[in-house]
């Protein structure tokens, strides 16, 4: 199986934080003018910032050799701290991430041993799946590491859209040569994200879909990354509860928490 | 007169010269037989070391693992392989390699997990007998891993301490299981001081669910077989699978012991050299000295040939008493060397492309260890003592008369 990392605003806001548009009071710049690419980009890293919530998910893993389903509670506060632990299968159950700003502990339930994530296992999957305990931590902002141009403004698939272009500044740490990241014109809610690497080769792509409204957000409830090897490999994820009222803070998310859950 | 006894008089008259000229010889020579004999103790014991420890002779992978070493790239049948090749008198072990995360306490680092099968592992590998601290594995304590040095001393951990080990199981779940080290391992290698675990088979493929199949088989040939013969034997009896023998699989470090073969092949010039060096001047001196004896013996009728017969005998002499010397003195030191070795582990220890030598130096002996460099040196002296032989026998006697 393998893994690249996709940055920390695809998954960390997708899977651990949430994902539910705030409803922004400010006003939307034209979508033909210049600040409207930065601005959308500006959303889409700030959409989750302060977002307390509580859900359950199903991640569905399909690699070559093997396909599983494993169902996963989650808590999260902000884009900085996240807790999920394994409801099942029996096997896994109880084992557990904590995201704690940028440090990741792995509890493990069979030998009841808690492990700090250091840096050298950053490129190791996460939980099995194709995202890297990388991708949780990480924190990369489209707005500030990417130069963006929106290349169209549509229809695509049944679907009006503005599709951005976005290259990588010189000196950004981001592993991509281009990402190329879609979405629907009704509420700027990302659709798609595809990853090329520095030869211009597609490399992976995330897929946003199943949108629903929950509690006043619009959250995309179904989530998709698929490597582009032509292994036809893919992470999917679903949520199946979805709550923002949630009465958690920052002393929730401890390893002593992770150890007693 | 007889020539010998002629010479045997001639190589006393002048008896310190020599005499130097003898000890140059038997110095050159003593220096030789232990160079010969360090280099082939030293190759011929790293080669042990790492046939012993890690390679064998051969390995046997799934076509397509060395490139991308993955858990799924198994040997199926290696039971049958296996039979095979001790039916043939060829020593095999099955190994299961898997890559994952060992923590103790807040430490962690990431680890090359090796499966073994004990009781046959220890026909074709020496890695049991090197226990730094605690013991090796044992089939019956599943829970007991051993440990590569450095990795002991990341992660804080001797012979009872607890370690967790985490890493992806074949079926795509979360393995993780507590284990407890046994043992430590002396200097292996770098690779395996750093990362290694062994772990019984067992205990491997619990924690990685892999029912069956094996991803390594190290094999060890028949004592005599040439290994390219060994590694075609192993080819023929697993066609479809990735047969390479160790030289294949590390040329760099055979290529480096080719290369220490042709070190030693150029001391050994530049030693006989000097030697020849010494011998054609101690031989001119002698021949320049006695000119006018040699006009006397070609006025008296002895021929050219005569003369030259002569000088050659003398030198014969000397390199006989030479060689003798050399061999008697070398005797005692070699046995000494190749029996109780210099032990390098005082000095330092010794670890070169990531292979930990055995710290105990020891000498080779062979025929060749004693006849190669009296060869070389019964060759250096013939063409040293041409010249001044060829210069006295072809002396005219009335100018050699005159000589003064």
């Amino acid at each position: 199986m393998k893994r690249t990392s996709v940055p920390a605003c695809a998954l960390a806001l997708a899977l651990l934080a949430l994902p539910g548009s705030c409803p922004g009071g400010d006003a939307v710049p034209d979508p033909e003018s210049p600040e409207f690419a930065a601005y959308v980009m500006n959303r889409i890293d700030d959409q989750y910032r302060g977002e307390r919530s509580h859900g359950v998910m199903e991640m569905h893993v399909k690699t070559v050799h093997w396909e599983r389903t494993i169902s996963l509670e989650a808590w999260s506060l902000g884009k900085d701290f996240s807790l999920v632990r394994i409801l099942s299968p029996k096997k896994d159950r109880g084992t557990a991430t904590l995201k704690a700003e940028s440090d990741l502990f792995t509890f493990l339930a069979k030998t009841g041993k808690t492990i700090k994530i250091t840096e050298g296992m950053m490129g190791g999957s996460w939980m099995g799946s194709h995202f890297t305990n990388d991708d949780l931590v990480k924190h990369t902002r489209l707005s500030e590491d990417y130069d963006i141009e929106k290349v169209y403004s549509g229809e695509a698939s049944g679907t009006m859209i503005h599709r951005f272009k976005l290259v990588p500044k010189p000196d950004a740490p981001v592993v991509w040569g281009k990402i190329v990241v879609s979405v629907r014109q009704l509420d700027l809610q990302p659709l798609r994200q595809l990853f090329y690497d520095e030869d211009g080769k597609e490399v992976r792509v995330l897929k946003f879909s199943e949108h629903s409204e929950i509690e006043g957000r619009i959250v995309p409830r179904k989530m998709v990354m698929k490597p582009l090897d032509g292994s036809g490999e893919y992470t999917q994820v679903l949520w199946k509860e979805i709550d923002f009222d949630v009465d958690i803070d920052k002393g929730f998310f401890s390893v002593q928490k992770l150890k007693s859950l | 007169m007889g020539v010998f006894k002629m010479a045997w008089r001639n190589v006393w008259r002048s008896r310190r010269r020599s005499l130097v000229t003898v000890a140059a010889m038997t110095v050159a020579l003593f220096v030789e037989i232990h160079h010969t004999s360090l280099i082939d103790g030293y190759v011929a014991g790293a080669e042990r070391n790492i046939l012993d420890l890690e390679m064998g002779d051969v390995q046997i992978f799934a076509q397509g693992y060395r490139d991308d070493p993955s858990l799924y790239a198994m040997i199926g049948d290696e039971e049958e392989i296996i039979a095979a090749l001790r039916t043939r008198g060829f020593g095999a072990s099955a190994r299961l390699l898997g890559a994952g995360l060992a923590a103790a306490g807040d430490t962690s680092a990431g680890v090359m997990l090796r499966g073994i099968d004990v009781d046959r592992d220890a026909r074709v590998s020496a890695v049991g007998r090197h226990v730094l601290e605690g013991r090796w594995l044992d089939p019956g304590d599943p829970r007991g891993i051993v440990v590569g040095r450095k990795l002991a001393r990341t992660l804080a951990v001797g012979p009872g301490d607890e370690v967790v080990m985490l890493t992806q199981g074949a079926d795509g779940s979360m393995a993780n299981d507590l284990y407890i080290v046994r043992g430590v391992l002396k200097s292996i290698g770098e690779g395996v001081d750093r990362a290694g675990v062994y772990m019984t088979e067992a205990a491997f493929r619990d924690l990685l669910v892999m029912p069956r199949g094996v991803h390594q088989i190290v094999v060890r040939r028949p004592a005599g077989m040439d290994l390219e013969a060994a590694t075609a034997v192993v080819r023929d009896l697993a066609p479809d699978l990735d047969v390479e023998s160790w030289t294949q699989l590390m040329p760099t470090l055979s290529s480096m012991f080719e290369s220490l073969r042709g070190v030693m092949a150029t001391v050994y010039f530049i030693i006989f050299m000097a030697v020849g060096i010494v011998i054609l001047n101690a031989m001119l001196m002698s021949v320049f000295e006695r000119i006018r004896e040699f006009g006397v013996l070609k006025a008296l009728g002895t021929g050219p040939g005569g003369v030259m017969k002569l000088i050659l005998a003398e030198s014969m002499i000397q390199t006989v008493l030479a060689v003798a010397a050399g061999c008697l003195l070398s005797i005692p030191s070699i046995w000494y060397l190749s029996v109780k070795g210099i032990d390098m582990g005082k000095i330092g220890g010794l670890s070169i492309y990531g292979i930990a030598w055995d710290p105990v130096l020891r000498f080779a002996v062979h025929a060749s260890t004693y006849l190669g460099p009296v060869v070389a040196l019964v060759a250096i002296v013939g063409i040293a003592v041409l010249y001044p032989a060829l210069k006295a026998a072809l002396i005219r006697p009335v100018e050699a008369m005159h000589h003064h």
